[in-house]
C-alpha cells in the first residue's frame, strides 16, 4: 500500500488575473498537509492538465474571480478526458457567474461540467481542504481495489 | 607563463598560444590553423601544437572539440512544453546536438526513428519528483526493449528510478537527479554534466582523440560546452558588459548564446518554465555553407524584398553548399554571403527569444509572455568563421525588423543595439582557457572585440 500523497494543481482560470485570493488558498491548504503546486494568476485549461500530468496531483483546484468562469470552464473535464486524466478530482469556486443567481443554480451548473465539487466565495477553506483530504483518500481507495482487481484478472 | 588552446572543429583546427602579461593579462602571441584530418584527429592537433610550440614550450594546454558535429542526443519528456522542453534545453545547454525530442510514450514509430539514427545519448525525463510515475516507467520499458546501444541517461522523476534503473539493468545507463523536481525549480546541471562525462568517455575513443588524450595527459572539453560556460563567465566576471547574445555561426549550424535575467514587469504575466540565466539554443538546419539552402528559404521567409530570387544566387548556394570551403571572390558573392548571415541570425535569433502576445482582461490589457524577452538586450557579438572575418558585416539592422509570428505574436528578440565582432576568432579558444583562467580569458576576449557601426 502506498503512502497517501496529497499533491493539488492550484490556479485562477482565463484571463483573470486575481492574485491575492490565489496566494490566500496556498497559504491555508500548505500548512494542512497539502502540497501545492501553484500556477498563479490567467491559466488556460491545457497549463492545469499539463502540470496535472507532470506532476501526477490528485486534484486540479480551479478559482475564478471575474465572473467569466462558466465560459473558462466549459468542457474541462471532457478535456482532461482527452489528455489521459479523466479521473482526476475537479473543484472549482468563487465568483463563478456573473449577476445574482442561486448558488445552488450556480453549483448544479459546474457539476454538470464535470467538477466534482463547488464552492461559493465565502467558503471556509479549513472545510475546503477537509474535504479535499477525504475525497483524495476516497478516490484513491478506488484505484487501488481496481488495480486489485486488474492484477487478479491479469494473473 | 603562456599557455595554448587548440580547438578541433569540424573542418579547421584553431590554435593559439596566449602569455600572461606582468600585470597578469593575456596576451596573443601566435594562432595557427590547420585543416581537420578527420581520419585521425591527432595529425591535425599535433601539426597547430608544433607550430605553436615553435614559440617556446607551453606550461599549459588546453582544447576542446566538435568533431562529429557534437553528441547526438535525443531527449525524451512528458509534457512537450514542460519536462520535453526541460530536456531540449538541458541538452544543449550541455553542447548536445539535439537529433530529436519525444513527448508521452514512445511509440513504435518513435523507436524506430531512434534504431534508423542512433543517438550517442538518450537523455530520458518525465514527472516532477513523486509525480508522474507511468510515463518514465513505461518508456524505460521501451528503451529496454528496444535494446538500443546508446547511452542512456536518467533525469526524471527521482521516485521512480529504482524503477528504471531495474528496468534498464541490461543498458548503459546513467541516473543522476531531476531536471525538473518541481515545476518552478529547473535543475539542469546534474544531466548537463553527466552528459558532458559521456562524451569524454564515449566520444572520445576512436579518431584519434584517444591518442591526443594519452599523449597531453588532458580531457577535452565539447567546444559548445566550453563556450556556455565562457557566457557565464562573461556574464559573473564582466557584470558591467551588461546582458548579451552571443551568435557563433558556423556552415552547418548556428549556435546562440544568451545572458539575460527575466525581471518581473507589472502587467505582464509569465507562463511556461522559468527562464535560466544563461541560454544556448542549436539551429542545425541554419548555416553558411552546408545549411546553405535552408539559409536561403529563411531570407525568402523573413525578407522576401531583400532574395534576389534569380539563377545566380541559386547557383551560389547549390555550389557552397556542395563545396564548404568555398569563399567569395567578387562583390555579387560577398553580397550573397551577407544576405544568407542576415537570414540565419534573424531566423536563429527568433527561435531563440521568447513571444508576447496582450490580453483583454477585466483589468485592462496584460501581457502574456512566454521564453525570454530580450528586446532590451543591447550587446550583440558575433563569432565564428564568417563573423569573425568579416569587418563590413552587421546584423543589428536586419533584427529589428522580427515582428510577430505566425500565430501574431510579439517576437522578443534584440532591437539591434551594438554589434560587435570576434576580430581575431578567439573566442573559442579562450572559452578552452576560461576552464582554468576565468578572469583573464573574459578580459581578454572583450578587449579583442572590435565594434562594428
Amino acid at each position: 500500500m502506498r503512502a497517501t500523497k496529497l499533491k493539488v494543481v492550484l490556479g485562477v482560470i482565463g484571463a483573470d488575473c486575481h492574485a491575492v485570493g490565489n496566494k490566500i488558498i496556498m497559504s491555508v491548504l500548505a500548512p494542512l498537509g497539502i502540497e501545492v503546486v501553484n500556477l498563479g494568476v490567467m491559466v488556460s485549461q491545457d497549463e492545469f492538465i499539463d502540470a496535472a500530468i507532470e506532476t501526477g496531483a490528485e486534484a486540479i483546484l480551479v478559482s475564478s474571480i471575474y465572473g467569466h468562469g462558466e465560459i473558462d470552464c466549459q468542457g474541462f473535464r471532457g478535456r482532461c478526458i482527452e489528455r489521459g486524466i479523466g479521473e482526476i478530482l475537479l473543484y472549482v469556486g468563487g465568483n463563478l457567474v456573473v449577476g445574482k443567481r442561486e448558488f445552488s443554480t450556480v453549483e448544479a451548473l459546474f457539476k454538470d461540467m464535470g467538477f466534482d465539487r463547488v464552492f461559493r466565495p465565502s467558503v471556509d477553506l479549513v472545510e475546503v481542504a477537509g474535504l479535499l483530504k477525504s475525497d483524495i483518500r476516497k478516490s484513491q481507495a478506488t484505484t487501488v481495489q481496481t488495480e486489485r482487481i486488474a492484477h487478479r484478472l491479469a494473473g | 607563463m603562456t599557455l595554448i588552446s587548440i580547438d578541433i572543429g569540424s573542418t579547421w583546427t584553431k590554435g593559439a598560444m596566449f602569455a600572461f602579461s606582468a600585470q597578469g593579462q593575456l596576451e596573443l602571441v601566435e594562432r595557427t590553423a590547420h585543416p581537420t584530418t578527420v581520419d585521425n584527429l591527432a595529425r591535425g592537433f599535433n601539426a597547430v601544437l608544433e607550430a605553436l610550440a615553435a614559440n617556446g614550450a607551453a606550461d599549459e594546454l588546453f582544447y576542446s572539440s566538435s568533431a562529429k558535429g557534437g553528441l547526438a542526443v535525443a531527449a525524451v519528456g512528458i509534457v512537450p512544453e514542460i519536462t520535453a522542453e526541460m530536456a531540449r534545453i538541458t541538452a544543449h545547454s550541455a553542447g548536445a546536438k539535439l537529433t530529436r525530442s519525444f513527448a508521452y510514450e514512445l511509440t513504435n514509430a518513435d523507436i524506430a526513428a531512434l534504431q534508423e539514427s542512433i543517438p550517442d545519448i538518450i537523455l530520458l525525463a518525465g514527472g516532477s519528483d513523486g509525480g508522474n510515475a507511468h510515463y518514465p516507467v513505461e518508456n524505460a520499458r521501451k528503451l529496454a526493449r528496444s535494446a538500443l546501444p546508446s547511452t542512456i541517461v536518467y533525469a526524471g522523476n527521482s521516485h521512480v528510478r529504482d524503477d528504471v534503473e531495474q528496468i534498464l539493468a541490461g543498458s548503459d545507463l546513467i541516473c543522476v537527479d531531476n531536471l525538473l523536481p518541481t515545476l518552478d525549480c529547473p535543475n539542469p546541471e546534474p544531466a548537463r554534466r553527466a552528459i558532458r562525462d559521456v562524451f569524454l568517455s564515449k566520444i572520445t575513443a576512436g579518431k584519434g582523440l584517444d591518442e591526443i588524450v594519452r599523449a597531453t595527459g588532458r580531457e577535452p572539453s565539447p567546444t559548445p560546452y566550453a563556450l556556455y560556460e565562457y557566457t557565464k563567465y562573461i556574464s559573473t566576471f564582466a557584470p558591467e558588459f551588461g546582458e548579451f547574445v552571443l551568435i557563433d555561426m558556423g556552415g552547418a549550424t548556428t549556435d546562440v548564446y544568451s545572458f539575460h535575467e527575466e525581471i518581473n514587469t507589472p502587467g505582464t504575466v509569465r507562463r511556461g518554465l522559468p527562464e535560466p540565466r544563461i541560454k544556448r539554443t542549436v539551429e542545425g538546419d541554419l548555416g553558411m555553407r552546408v545549411s546553405a539552402r535552408a539559409a536561403a528559404e529563411a531570407l525568402r521567409a523573413l525578407a522576401p524584398s531583400d532574395d534576389p530570387a534569380d539563377a545566380e544566387f541559386d547557383r551560389y548556394v547549390s555550389k557552397v553548399t556542395t563545396a564548404p570551403e568555398t569563399l567569395p571572390n567578387n562583390p555579387e558573392e560577398m553580397h550573397y554571403d551577407a544576405l544568407l548571415a542576415q537570414a540565419n541570425i534573424a531566423t536563429s535569433l527568433m527561435r531563440h527569444a521568447g513571444r508576447a502576445h496582450e490580453v483583454c482582461t477585466a483589468d485592462g490589457l496584460v501581457t502574456m509572455q512566454t521564453g525570454r524577452d530580450l528586446t532590451r538586450v543591447s550587446q550583440i557579438i558575433g563569432t565564428g568563421g564568417y563573423l569573425a572575418k568579416t569587418p563590413g558585416f552587421n546584423p543589428s539592422g536586419g533584427i529589428p525588423r522580427l515582428g510577430a509570428d505566425a500565430q501574431g505574436k510579439r517576437i522578443l528578440a534584440p532591437r539591434g543595439g551594438q554589434y560587435r565582432r570576434d576580430t581575431d576568432y578567439l573566442f573559442p579558444l579562450l572559452a578552452n582557457i576560461a576552464k582554468g583562467h576565468p578572469a583573464a580569458a573574459v578580459q581578454k576576449g572583450l578587449q579583442s572585440l572590435t565594434a562594428v557601426s
